[in-house]
């Protein structure tokens, strides 16, 4: 009988233990791939959109501060990319269509951030704008020509670039919101456009509840 | 005791990192063959500690239970996607896998698996069957690319390994059902 007892409490041991690896590999059962667990990471922290400089496809030059007190709608790209680059973008401008056409520019700005600073000048830009219905005002397409700068913000936001040959970037891709305090809040799955322009809508009516 | 020997020798020599670099290097050999020689590791090592500690096996893993729950719990950790990057990225990680597969899988698998039943043994390869195919085509099905370190073209690699191990349990347990080893012997 007591011998039997031993094998229960080691059961239990064995079942405790196992419970907590999984419970610390997988913070709590939440994030199963190490890319979730960075996306969580980051909407738990809101790292504060840095102060950089923007150079946009209309050659105007301003700081985030241009966008004080407006929620911004982001995806990082660069032009001569031909694969995720123009699906993001499609989708982004289904995000922004299906957002109500009062909140454009009023409550959110979209921007298309370039980490191809060398290749997309204003010009290149002003072109690309042009193929995804982008008005380059409440969504705007710009470079940020400091790569010490560049590199702070996409370091910050967890974007991975890696160069490689042939002016081919290997990146990862997402919708991101950051909100009107410049903090970053959300970041979002770009193959599901419904999905996130809900979101989004849901952060305005909120604050429109709360007034 | 020399098998022992033999099971420290394999491990240290896994745990050099050019060795543990390389096999790390490539998907499906992280999950399908380094962490199996790691537990190939512990199960030489176990007679050691079985003459070593006969006692503690006798009390604390009588009907063989608690060890095989214990290698299938950590077993099943290490086929996540996510322990894979974290023991690549964490260090602490990292030890935890040199030191988790020999000592909390490769050694409780030796002692647990005599004491089995014939029902006990079977129902832990029914197991394997249904984890390896469910991994196999989460592996080979996902559209994203589930670990930062491998790109997609090794993740389905890695999965088509799962299947082929699944198929393998398959065919033993089919075999079982119409062969008698004893005629055998």
């Amino acid at each position: 009988m007591i011998k039997k007892r031993h094998n229960t409490v080691a059961i239990v041991v064995v079942l405790l233990f196992g419970f907590g690896v999984f419970y610390f590999g997988t913070d709590g059962f939440q994030a199963f791939t190490a890319e979730t667990a960075r996306t969580n990471k980051l909407i738990e922290e809101k790292p504060q959109f840095p102060n950089v400089t923007f150079e946009d496809s209309k050659e105007r030059v301003y700081t985030f501060d241009e966008f004080e007190n407006k929620y911004v709608f982001i995806t990082f790209l660069y032009t001569a990319c031909t694969d995720v680059c123009p699906q993001l973008e499609m989708n982004m401008h289904e995000v922004y269509q299906r957002l109500p056409v009062e909140a454009i520019g009023e409550d959110i700005v979209f921007l298309s951030i370039s980490f191809d600073p060398e290749q997309d000048d204003p010009r290149t830009l002003e072109k690309y704008r042009g193929f995804f219905g982008s008005d380059g005002d409440t969504w705007r397409m710009a470079r940020i020509p400091d790569q010490a700068e560049l590199d702070r913000l996409l370091d910050e936001f967890g974007v991975i670039v890696i160069p490689e040959e042939n002016g081919i970037f290997t990146h990862n891709s997402a919708f991101y919101l950051v909100n009107r305090e410049g903090q970053l809040e959300e970041v979002m799955d770009y193959t599901k456009p419904e999905e996130a322009a809900a979101k989004v809508e849901q952060y305005l009516q909120d604050e429109a509840g709360d007034e | 005791m020399t098998q022992a020997k033999y099971g420290l020798v394999l491990l240290i020599f896994l745990i050099l990192p050019p060795v543990a670099n390389l096999l790390e290097s490539i998907m499906i050999i992280h999950m399908h063959m380094q962490m199996p020689l790691l537990v190939i590791a512990g199960l030489l090592m176990a007679p050691f500690f079985q003459a070593k500690f006969p006692s503690f096996f006798n009390k604390w893993n009588e009907n063989g239970i608690p060890g095989i729950m214990l290698f299938i719990i950590i077993m099943s950790y290490w086929s996540i996607p996510r322990a894979m990057d974290d023991a690549l990225a964490i260090s602490v990680v990292e030890y935890f896998k040199f030191v988790s597969l020999p000592f909390l899988v490769g050694v409780p698998l030796r002692d647990s698996w005599k004491k089995l039943s014939d029902f006990g043994k079977n129902l832990t390869f029914i197991i394997f069957l249904i984890q390896f195919t469910v991994m196999g085509i989460i592996y080979i099905a996902s559209p994203d690319q589930l670990c930062n370190n491998y790109i997609r073209a090794e993740q389905v690699t890695l999965g088509w390994g799962f299947i082929t191990m699944a198929i393998a349990i398959f065919i033993y347990l089919v075999q079982l059902l119409f062969i008698n080893p004893s005629d055998y012997e």
